[in-house]
């Protein structure tokens, strides 16, 4: 009996625990959802002030303060969509095929680095990686001619090859370097097992260490595809024709420091520009999200 | 000999295509740009040697070389941080328990989404005016503001607020990282009571380690090299009076606005070596508050 | 250092052996040449449209255009010159002219003059100023001068009515303050020239002295730069001048000047700019010169703006010398020109342009003409260097303005820095 009333007693005070942590737990939500709106808010400022001004009269993005147009003006986008020697449509075409090439060769290439640094044990690993890092820290803007000169003996101005064969050569070692402490993070006890099973090394780079690394091979495709969609510098010494530009290139087609410029229609044409980018990001991240269910494999 | 082929030749097989970009291409510019650094070159006439001339006149004569690096230094020292531990809180907050984290996610990520472009410096310039949006926000709670980016002692600091806004992509590589904590290890904590605070210290930090230490490392080195916000938000010069003067955006001048490719080629190896030491240091000491899963090295 | 050499460290050790596997395409087939520029939205379509015209009319050329705005512009240039891959034929500017000739960039184009480029009923002045000591480097693809452009109501409102071409400073200073008290401060007078060389330049020149002397000394004196830049503290003190937070900052866009922002009655430019000035402004615009000196020389001057220089990696140089001449000469290819990039420097094309000008253009040519007779005779070639001296004159004027420095202190400094830089570029 007295056991039972204890049992009871016990009860109760577990359900008012439970009633007191929910509460405080939906409090606690409460707050961090005001607190996330209201950072929201400072972050999107700016991309408000972007848009109104894609709408704006070309005499006041300069001039005034307020977000609100004085009138509203599609023609920025009917028009700058058509306001180059080229159509927009042409960009989006060179841009989704540089850019597709560029992301699936990051991938592919970088994993392969980081894995042979991360989980294989060879003569010269400190060196190279050494090396690795090396090239993430000088200054682009210097190797820009030797490089210009190299892609030139090669034959390969004007053409898109500068800009994506390099990328099947794990050239950005950012990458290379974010798979490494990812890949580093998985247990050992894996591909032990493995080995012992004899599998080989692709086997297990293929059917382990990936499947195991979808959040950082996530955020690897969605830096390396925004990086690449709005890179501008290669593209600029390495395009020449017109026909061959991709989006950024246009969109600095625009503006002309000395004589007319054409803000209203640069400024419609970047909000396009983000937009394949920010659909992009919306479902990758679903890869980033999906490394709950991995972790809890271990 | 067939030994050492056997326990190598799979590695060099996966670094096969690094290996190839970097000794083929990589490596022959990197090589031309420091024997560049030992010669006069306007990029038009041949390059013409002048042994260590570039070095000395850096360190004895440029006085705008100790501004840039001084510039450099103070935005690396305050902008490196600030952004880390933004973009580590905020990852906190969005991993866990809400179901519209997507959503805020994909906001949080849209100003690194805009970037260095030309709308960024327009907006920048307006938002930090004398009359801008930031002085209306604070005159409501009675502080007068100064004209912030137009003023050489406080400009380098709308940088680095720009820089704080922009977290988006450490952010990102925080929330991944977060990802692969087991939850199991936070439940076990929760039910012995471990605060909040502890659970912070005893879990999360170290199991994010490897992933705090790739952001540190890797922002770093970009603050070093940071370019674009610099030269876009001073049209290039570095202005006002030198205070936006980051190290390469003077580089760039000096080579591609000044004809200057030898000196400029001189400056990156300085700041190569400059970078190359911190991350060395960072490498160095990782051994102490690094530690991977189960790795023996 | 020899060519081979050169090649064989810059060309990069890895490339060697992989270009041994991919020869060289003939890039070039017999007649074709590349055109580079910088440009606008507007300037891109009248250049591909006259391309167009050119290659329907010379079956078997073909005419590639590149083009890229101007702040990516000169990067490209010099990694292409650096590539020996420049285009055969590209935009200059009076800017850079020096810089690419004293390198060895360009070729002269005299030899083809009165041959196949016609260029004999030319105005004199205006094409002399694509020569670099005696040779004829850049052909004048349009003129153009310094230009105070103000707001024409502001100016009614406040009723100043002096002579816009003969005016001097102190006409000048009364004005800002008229418009000043009219509109209750809300409007400044004008922009703040403090930190604008070429304007300053204006001044030096009315003051009997050029910027750089013959042998690339500077001689403009300390005491120039701390007239002009009192001039300014005055006219800043007065409170009848561009706010001196909007005053640093440095080549902003057209748009963020004081007359298309609405905030000045008066802001510099280049007389080819009005167009695009007027595209963005509320109210109507007009044309003055920079004021005079009572007893001064004439400061101003006119410039070619932009020109076509033929490189030195130029290959097919008869071709490339054809599409020039057409440039200036053809009737159908310099009617789809028009003034947009300047008043043309042949007085056939001129007139036949006349009838069909806009509002905006009319005005172009007409300051045109009026200032003709003010004007002064073209400065010798600046050397090379001058472009990081534009830089030093903003960066310490810019300590000036900000009150950071004495006027005489930083003029002194100037002069020493000016001469500094000059002498290293050497």
């Amino acid at each position: 009996m007295e056991v039972s009333v204890e049992m009871e007693e016990a009860a109760k005070i577990a359900h008012e625990m439970r009633l007191r942590r929910d509460k405080r737990a939906r409090n606690g939500r409460i707050l961090k959802h005001i607190f996330l709106i209201g950072v929201s808010c400072v972050m999107l400022y700016p991309l408000f002030w972007l848009l109104a001004s894609s709408f704006k009269p070309e005499n006041e993005i300069f001039g005034s303060l307020t977000l609100w147009p004085s009138e509203f003006r599609f023609d920025n986008y009917t028009e700058g969509w058509n306001a180059l020697p080229q159509s927009f449509t042409l960009f989006y075409v060179n841009s989704a095929i540089v850019t597709a090439l560029s992301v699936i060769g990051n991938l592919i290439s970088c994993s392969f680095a980081a894995y042979a640094f991360a989980r294989l044990s060879f003569t010269g690993r400190r060196f190279l990686f050494a090396l690795m890092m090396m090239t993430l820290m000088i200054p682009y803007h210097v190797v820009l001619i030797p490089q210009y000169v190299q892609f030139l003996r090669l034959g390969w101005v004007d053409t898109y090859l500068p800009l994506v064969v390099p990328r099947f050569l794990a050239s950005d070692a950012f990458f290379i370097f974010l798979m490494v402490q990812f890949f580093r993070q998985l247990p050992r006890e894996l591909d032990e097992a493995a080995m012992i099973d004899g599998c080989s090394p692709f086997k297990i780079y293929r059917a382990i260490i990936l499947p195991l690394s979808l959040p950082a091979m996530g955020t690897a495709a969605i830096f390396s595809l925004i990086w690449v969609w709005e890179d501008f510098l290669a593209p600029l010494i390495y395009l020449n024709d017109i026909k061959s530009y991709t989006v950024p290139l246009a969109l600095r087609l625009f503006l002309d420091q000395e004589g007319k410029s054409a803000y209203g229609q640069m400024f419609a044409m970047s909000v396009l520009s983000l937009v394949p980018v920010v659909i992009f990001f919306v479902l990758f991240q679903k890869l980033i999200v999906r490394g709950i269910a991995t972790s809890g494999m271990k | 000999m067939k030994r050492f082929f056997a326990r190598n030749a799979p590695a060099y097989v996966f670094l096969l295509p690094w290996l190839v970009g970097f000794f083929l291409l990589a490596l022959g510019p990197i090589l031309a740009s420091l024997y560049l650094s030992f010669t006069r070159y306007d990029m038009v006439s041949d390059p013409r040697w002048i042994g260590l001339g570039n070095y000395e006149y850096m360190f004895t004569r440029d006085r705008r070389f100790w501004k840039a690096l001084d510039v450099t230094f103070t935005y690396v020292v305050l902008a490196v941080p600030a952004r880390l531990i933004v973009a580590l809180g905020v990852a906190m907050l969005l991993d866990r328990g809400l179901r519209t984290i997507g959503l805020y996610r994909a906001i949080f990520y849209l100003p690194s989404l805009l970037g260095a472009s030309i709308a960024i410096a327009i907006l920048w310039r307006q938002l930090f005016a004398e009359d801008g949006v930031v002085n209306q926000v604070l005159a409501l709670v009675g502080i007068q503001g100064a004209a912030w980016i137009t003023d050489p002692d406080t400009s380098l600091y709308t940088l680095v607020i720009l820089a704080m806004w922009q977290f988006g992509s450490p952010m990102l590589i925080f929330l991944a990282g977060l990802r692969g904590i087991p939850r199991d290890l936070y439940e076990a904590a929760e039910i012995d009571g471990t605060p909040r605070w502890r659970q912070f210290t005893r879990i999360t930090l170290p199991l994010l380690a490897p992933v705090i230490f790739f952001n540190l490392v890797l922002q770093t080195i970009e603050a070093f090299k940071t370019f674009s916000s610099a030269f876009i938000i001073s049209n290039g010069t570095g202005a006002p009076a030198d205070s936006l003067l980051f190290y390469t955006v003077y580089l760039f001048n000096e080579a591609f606005k000044f004809f200057r490719m030898g000196y400029a080629s001189a400056l990156a190896w300085v700041l190569l070596v400059i970078i190359a030491i911190f991350t060395a240091i960072a490498f160095f000491t990782s051994k102490y508050w690094v530690h991977y899963e189960n790795e023996r090295d | 250092m020899t060519k081979l050499r050169r090649r064989a460290l810059l060309g990069a050790i890895g490339a060697a052996t992989a270009a041994a596997a991919f020869p060289m395409p003939v890039i070039a087939a017999d007649r074709s040449i590349r055109h580079y520029w910088w440009g606008n939205p507007e300037r891109d379509k009248r250049t591909f449209a006259v391309i167009d015209t050119f290659q329907k009319k010379n079956p078997g050329i073909e005419v590639s255009g590149e083009t890229i705005g101007w702040g990516d512009y000169w990067t490209k240039m010099a990694t292409q010159t650096a590539g020996r891959n420049m285009a055969d034929l590209v935009q200059m500017d009076y800017r850079f002219l020096f810089e690419y000739v004293h390198r060895g960039a360009l070729k002269p184009l005299d030899e083809f003059a009165g041959k196949n480029l016609m260029i004999a009923d030319f105005d004199q002045g205006p094409l002399d100023g694509g020569k670099v000591d005696g040779k004829l480097y850049a052909l004048n693809i349009g003129s153009n001068s310094q230009v105070m452009v103000h707001n024409t109501r502001a100016f009614q409102e406040a009723s100043v009515d002096v002579d816009l071409i003969n005016w001097t400073w102190d006409d000048f200073s009364k004005a800002c303050e008229a418009i000043t008290s009219k509109s209750g401060g809300k409007m400044k007078g004008s922009d703040d020239l403090s930190l604008m060389i070429e304007a300053f330049e204006a001044w030096v020149r009315q003051n009997g002295r050029e910027f750089y002397g013959p042998d690339g000394k500077v001689t403009a004196t300390a005491k120039d730069v701390s007239g002009w830049w009192q001039f300014w503290a005055d006219l800043r003190k007065a409170d009848v001048v561009r706010d001196k937070n909007k005053t640093v900052i440095l080549d902003p866009p057209i748009a963020e000047s004081g007359v298309p922002v609405g905030d000045t009655a008066m802001s510099h430019f280049w007389s080819n700019q009005l167009v695009g000035i007027q595209a963005v402004s509320k109210d109507k615009i007009g044309a003055a010169m920079i004021p005079h000196k009572p007893g001064g020389k004439p400061g101003q001057f006119i410039k070619p703006s932009m020109f076509l220089s033929l490189t030195r990696d130029a290959k097919d140089t008869e071709t490339a010398i054809a599409y020039m001449n057409a440039w200036v000469n053809d009737p159908e290819i310099t009617s789809i020109l028009g003034l947009e990039r300047g008043i043309p420097c042949s007085p056939k094309v001129r007139a036949a342009l006349a009838p069909k000008l806009t509002e905006v253009e009319k005005l172009s040519v007409d300051y045109f003409d009026a200032i003709q007779s003010k004007v002064g005779p073209l400065p010798l070639p600046a050397p090379k260097g001058a472009g990081e001296v534009r830089d030093a004159f903003m960066r310490t004027g810019t300590d000036v303005v900000l009150g950071k420095m004495e006027v005489a202190e930083a003029a002194g400094m100037f002069i020493q820095d000016a001469q500094d830089i000059v002498d290293r570029a050497q």
